[in-house]
């Protein structure tokens, strides 16, 4: 036997068989979450758009002037041939696949309502297609530039939005008073203190802040002629973050580009502000300004870099193809005539109040109620959760008073991160609502109680963030004789704070879509109109969606609902890709 | 502030008594040549005991170490000579469970006494560490963190120039002071972290392995470095590299397994013509 | 050599210095402090009210009656958790038959099988399934779910019902199994597999032979957790589940043996312990009436459950800790 040596099937074989059902069994136990969810978003999406009515001819003629244009900037920036190859194969391959299986279905099955083979091959194949040349592409020059254009322009386009949202509810001249006495004389102290290194000047930053936040809440009754909102608007907000902007570009290049990247922007917002509604243009008013401002100036700032970097430059043809692919597509399908679908999800659903016609219900005051909530949680949960997370990092001891109370916290961060929101709700109700009186369902009370259920999840995050600074940083500053504050604000927490601020969002995220602790403290389901101050009653997107989900007719529950949950995960999809691209930056940069 | 003469008086007393570290007190030159018309000693140790929980990490420990002179603490690793070099910026009282017995003079004053701040302290005793660890930040940057953190109120930028001319780094950064001290390679990093730590003017440095996460070269140019260094500061280098010690130190102190400081002399003395036979036997290879 | 070097300043700092160390160490502990008054206020508030509700209605009743309307229009209040438990539990057995073996399938494939690129595309996408608002799963639930269950399954389905509302819960809580049960899973040393190989034992014979009992108290603790996250999952059932407090219907099989056809329950609405808080929140929250105390008394019961559960988890979980 031992001199056997040819035949290597003496050794017998063991069945492979159940491993390999195994394998596809966890396989499609993976997926199975992932499949379902997929299905249920697929049928919203078609819901919320009325993709189901959607003829053809009409999906094909954007298909042809918005997508393929997209995916072929994709593959440009990416000038890889195997990733060409690999698209072409799946595009077409998908194509005769889906129209299969689609006919078999139907004819040995039956209908699959709602779905036709085109709206498959859009979402099985097209869309992950998309996403994936939208990666590979974003890897290239071209692309990462043109994606960067287009993240700067929605994302200044929407924390300008969030602005003038949440100017409904701040009072926009105590704003003014507050930034003219007290931000603008400390910021001024500061930065002539660092830059004639004069440490007192550093230091009076802060009194004097405060002192003229007390001088602007003591002025706010008393005076009373105020400049109009555009003028606030452009004084507190535009002006400084076109300042901003152009000493950014002023430390990267020369001082006319700053000139440049600053003022240009801050013109076309000011004529748009100041101009826009007398010319006729549709839009303009403080909220215009603000919105082009904050939009405008990164952007430029961005084609500044792009310009003085000099690579992937085509890529700032992005925006002008996207927008050109999209009016071509709407010239075609007026001059052919073809039917467009009626979207639920539509401009006057964002800008509408909720009615008893689903054709005119609209989303308007919950988005703002949401908005403000959330900017509320945004600012408590992350002052909380980075000092709780430095205090258990950064300031503990093993031993004595503080280390018991290091491991208490501990231990209570861990059970308080299991208890079910509602019970949060009840907490809200009781000690913010009734106890404190800050009424049931305000502003205040739904924000202090999410920020307090989100807590222990930032709390986490930001530790696991504080944890993975190394400790040769830590040693290294503390042999430099660096308190540990000192410590902590100069070499931690700038290492940090990509990691927090990624945990927030991710948490932030959490708390958009809650809604038990909001039914618990009393928040409306539908209220009519915007709230104007942070104790009127609120309603939030998830309330919103509650009490739709409640209606027992078919608009409501097939479109209004589909087109509001449509709405809250765009939002929520948006923070955690900002979240995660916070993340990957940083990693990048490591 | 304690007396600096009755210390000295005390000091002599326990020399006397330590049998184990024999010092000469009438050291002409050191092995580098040195001048040494007249010692005064920069730090002391007496009998300095170190506990991790019950293990003892450091055994009756004492000796002085003169200014501006390169002193080398050798021994195998384990030895309990990098726990010693950590009293003396008390960095070891990050950790919980260490515990320091015994006086280690800094200036005559010991550093153990109830009134002394540890960042005070830190702040004229400056170290570098085993493995280079330049902030995330510009070059700039970390040479004037010691200064920032102290609210040092000169010249911030003529400081660092002269920082990085000690550590003789200037010629190779100074047109990109602003780019990232990461992007230096490993031996640039470290010089950057000598330049960090001799900026805000220390007394002393403490320096833990220095050379031993860099190639030959880098280290060879780290140690020009420490010699030149000596004429402003005094520099205390754990190494378990004993060519190096013998390289460029004045004195050096051997440690040997259980924290013990088994002897302490001029480096031509120790690596010619060492009192004990176990000491022999580590410098000649035969352990550790 | 008898001098020393002047003695420097090493003083320790006092006034502003140590004032702002001391202040900013100060500020981050009354933040720490923050999360534990969290907690005292929750216990608090729940007792408070929760001992109002039950100096009126006594503990045995509100534990063993059968019968739960808190509304006082018809038929006069009553407070028996009972129905409420039934529909609690309901939901949570059926989402635990989706949740467990397909998270723990999930956690296998994962640590065992799944290559590099693979995982690292499925873990993200798992934690969508947990990162969708509840109240999102509701409506699937209500809208997509039912119907098709209805067309396909149970023509006697209810609108209202647990079975669609418990397959969301189910799938709300697999990553949650999975990504604890995937890190105990991955914590299994090498050594572990490796010795299982030299055996000539398959990859099959190694995941579910060795590691997954190597790691069964990180997998059991998952389990706890998502138990008891789906005992206290709200939103889902509040929109899809109904609000009917009901006893199971008991059929009398052979010999006269009282049976639940687990079918009848599953297929009808019913009422769990979060919906019925809900509900009174819905109509009554001034506070100092009888259903509105009762809250509290259910959100007590709740809170005792989940910080039972969420205990015991990590007391098992620090066990298999200790293993390695």
């Amino acid at each position: 036997m031992a001199t056997d040596n040819t035949a290597t099937t003496a050794f017998g074989e063991v069945s492979r068989v159940r491993g390999i059902v195994f394998e596809y069994l966890s396989f499609g136990a993976s997926v199975f979450g992932i499949f379902a969810l997929a299905v249920l978003l697929i049928y919203v999406t078609i819901d919320a758009f009325d993709l189901a009515n959607a003829n053809p001819l009409w999906l094909l003629t954007y298909f042809i002037t918005l997508v393929v244009p997209f995916l072929g900037f994709c593959l440009y920036s990416a000038r890889d041939p195997a990733v060409t190859r690999r698209a072409l194969v799946a595009a077409g391959g998908g194509l005769v696949a889906i129209a299969a299986v689609f006919t078999a279905i139907e004819a040995f099955v039956g209908q699959i309502p709602r779905l036709n083979w085109p709206l498959a091959y859009l979402f099985v194949v097209i869309i992950p297609l998309t996403g994936y040349l939208t990666y590979v592409g974003a890897q290239g020059r071209a692309g990462s530039v043109g994606f960067g254009l287009i993240g700067r322009l929605l994302g200044g386009t929407a924390i300008g939005l969030a602005f003038t949202v949440l100017f409904l509810v701040f009072d926009a001249r105590l704003w003014f008073l507050v930034y003219t006495l007290g931000v603008v004389p400390a910021v001024l102290a500061y930065g002539y203190g660092r830059i004639r290194s004069v440490p007192t000047a550093q230091t009076a930053a802060v009194p004097v802040a405060i002192g003229g936040l007390f001088v602007a809440v003591f002025l706010r009754p008393v005076v009373d002629t105020y400049p109009t909102t555009v003028f606030i608007y452009l004084w507190t907000l535009a002006v400084p973050v076109a300042v901003a902007g152009g000493f950014v570009v002023n430390a990267r290049g020369s001082r006319t580009a700053a000139l440049a990247a600053a003022g240009g922007p801050l013109a076309v917002a000011t004529g748009v502000g100041l101009l826009g509604q007398p010319l006729g243009l549709g839009v303009g008013g403080p909220n215009a300004l603000l919105v082009v401002a904050v939009a405008g100036v990164p952007t430029a700032v961005y084609l500044h870099r792009v310009a003085d970097v000099g690579e992937g430059v085509t890529g700032l043809g992005l925006p002008v193809l996207l927008v050109a692919g999209a009016l071509a597509g709407a010239l075609l399908v007026e001059s052919f005539g073809l039917p467009a679908p009626d979207p639920w999800l539509n401009g006057s659903f964002v800008t509408e109040a909720p009615s008893r016609n689903a054709r005119e219900a609209g989303l308007y005051p919950a988005i703002v109620g949401s908005v403000i909530i959330i900017a509320m949680v945004a600012a408590l949960s992350f002052v909380l959760g980075v000092a709780t997370s430095v205090f258990l990092e950064e300031y503990t001891a093993d031993s004595g008073i503080v280390g018991a109370l290091t491991r208490m916290v501990q231990i209570n961060i861990a059970n308080l991160a299991a208890i079910p929101s509602v019970v949060y709700g009840l907490l809200g109700l009781a000690v913010f609502a009734n106890l404190i009186g800050f009424g049931f369902g305000t502003a205040v009370t739904a924000s202090l109680t999410l920020s307090l259920l989100i807590l222990p999840i930032t709390i986490i995050s930001a530790q696991e963030a504080i944890r993975s600074v190394p400790d040769d940083l830590r040693r290294g500053s503390d042999a430099m004789g660096a308190t540990r504050w000192q410590t902590t604000k100069n070499v931690v927490l700038p290492e940090a704070f990509p990691g927090i601020l990624t945990g927030t969002i991710l948490a932030l995220g959490r708390a958009i879509g809650e809604t038990a602790p909001l039914i618990m403290i009393g928040a409306a389901t539908t209220v009519f109109s915007a709230p104007t101050s942070l104790f009127s009653r609120f309603s939030a997107m998830p309330m919103q969606i509650y009490a739709w989900a409640d209606f027992p007719q078919a608009e409501f529950r097939y479109g209004v609902v589909a087109a509001g949950v449509i709405t809250l995960l765009i939002i929520l999809i948006g923070m955690n890709g900002t979240a995660i691209l916070l993340r990957n930056r940083a990693e990048g940069e490591n | 502030m304690s007396n600096t003469e009755t210390g000295t008086e005390t000091e002599a007393e326990t020399e006397r008594q330590t049998s184990d570290s024999l010092i000469t007190t009438d050291v002409e030159t050191g092995s580098n040549g040195r001048a040494t018309a007249s010692e005064r000693t920069a730090v002391a140790a007496r009998d300095v005991d170190v506990y991790y929980g019950d293990e003892q990490a450091i055994d009756g420990v004492s000796m002085e170490i003169p200014e501006k002179r390169v002193v080398a603490l050798i021994g195998p690793s384990g030895c309990g000579k990098s726990t010693f070099l950590r009293c003396i910026n008390r960095m070891n009282d990050m950790i919980d469970v260490c515990r320091v017995e015994g006086d280690i003079e800094f200036g005559g004053k010991n550093v153990y006494d109830g009134d002394v701040d540890p960042v005070a302290l830190r702040r004229k005793i400056g170290m570098v560490f085993q493995e280079p660890n330049p902030f995330p930040k510009s070059i700039r940057d970390n040479v004037a963190y010691g200064l920032k953190i102290q609210k040092f109120d000169g010249d911030v930028d003529a400081r660092v120039e002269e920082s990085l001319k000690s550590a003789a780094l200037w010629d190779e950064v100074n047109d990109k002071l602003d780019s990232s001290g990461l992007d230096l390679s490993g031996g640039q990093q470290q010089r950057l972290c000598i330049a960090r730590a001799i900026a805000p003017d220390p007394e002393v440095i403490l320096m833990d392995e220095p050379t031993s996460a860099l190639d030959p070269i880098a280290a060879s140019k780290i140690e020009d470095l420490i010699d030149d260094l000596a004429e402003e500061y005094t520099v205390i280098i754990v190494t378990h590299n004993m060519q190096q010690a013998a390289r460029i130190s004045d004195r050096t102190a051997v440690f040997l397994t259980g924290g013990q400081l088994v002897e302490y002399d001029d480096t031509t003395t120790i690596f010619e013509d060492p009192e004990h036979d176990r000491v022999e036997d580590y410098i000649t290879g035969k352990f550790g | 050599m008898t001098d020393s070097i002047e003695s420097p300043d090493l003083q320790r700092r006092s006034g502003l210095t140590r004032l702002k160390e001391g202040t900013y160490g100060g500020f981050f502990a009354a933040c720490a402090v923050v999360t534990l008054l969290t907690t005292i206020a929750i216990i608090a508030t729940l007792l408070s009210d929760a001992v109002v509700f039950f100096s009126e209605v006594p503990i045995r009743q509100f534990l063993t009656s059968t019968n739960w309307s808190p509304n006082p229009a018809g038929g006069g209040q009553a407070f028996g958790i009972i129905p409420l438990v039934i529909g609690t539990l309901t939901v949570t057995i059926t989402a635990a038959f989706i949740a467990l073996p397909v998270g723990t399938l999930t956690a296998i494939y994962l640590s065992e099988y799944a290559t590099p690129n693979a995982r690292s595309i499925l873990k993200p996408l798992l934690e969508v399934l947990a990162g969708i608002p509840t109240v999102v799963y509701g409506y699937f639930a209500l809208v997509y779910v039912t119907p098709a269950l209805k067309a396909m399954l149970f023509p006697e389905m209810s609108t209202f019902n647990a079975l669609s509302a418990s397959l969301m819960v189910g799938i709300m809580t697999i990553p949650m199994v999975s990504s604890i049960s995937e890190d105990a899973m991955s914590a299994v040393p090498d050594d572990l597999r490796q010795a299982g190989y030299g055996l000539g034992a398959t990859k099959f014979e190694v995941s579910t032979g060795i590691v997954v009992p190597a790691s069964i108290s990180g997998i059991a603790s998952s389990y706890i957790l998502a138990v008891s996250r789906a005992i206290g999952e709200t939103m889902i059932v509040v929109v899809a589940m109904g609000a009917q407090a009901r006893m199971p219907p008991v059929q009398e099989a052979v010999f006269g043996i009282p049976f639940v056809n687990p079918a009848d329950v599953l297929i009808d609405s019913g009422m769990t312990i979060t919906v019925a808080m809900v509900q009174i929140a819905g109509s009554d929250l001034t506070g100092g009436t009888l259903p509105y105390d009762a809250m509290f008394a259910l959100g007590l019961t709740l809170f005792v459950v989940t910080l039972v559960m969420n205990v015991l988890s990590d007391i098992i979980a620090e066990r298999y800790r200790e293993e390695y």
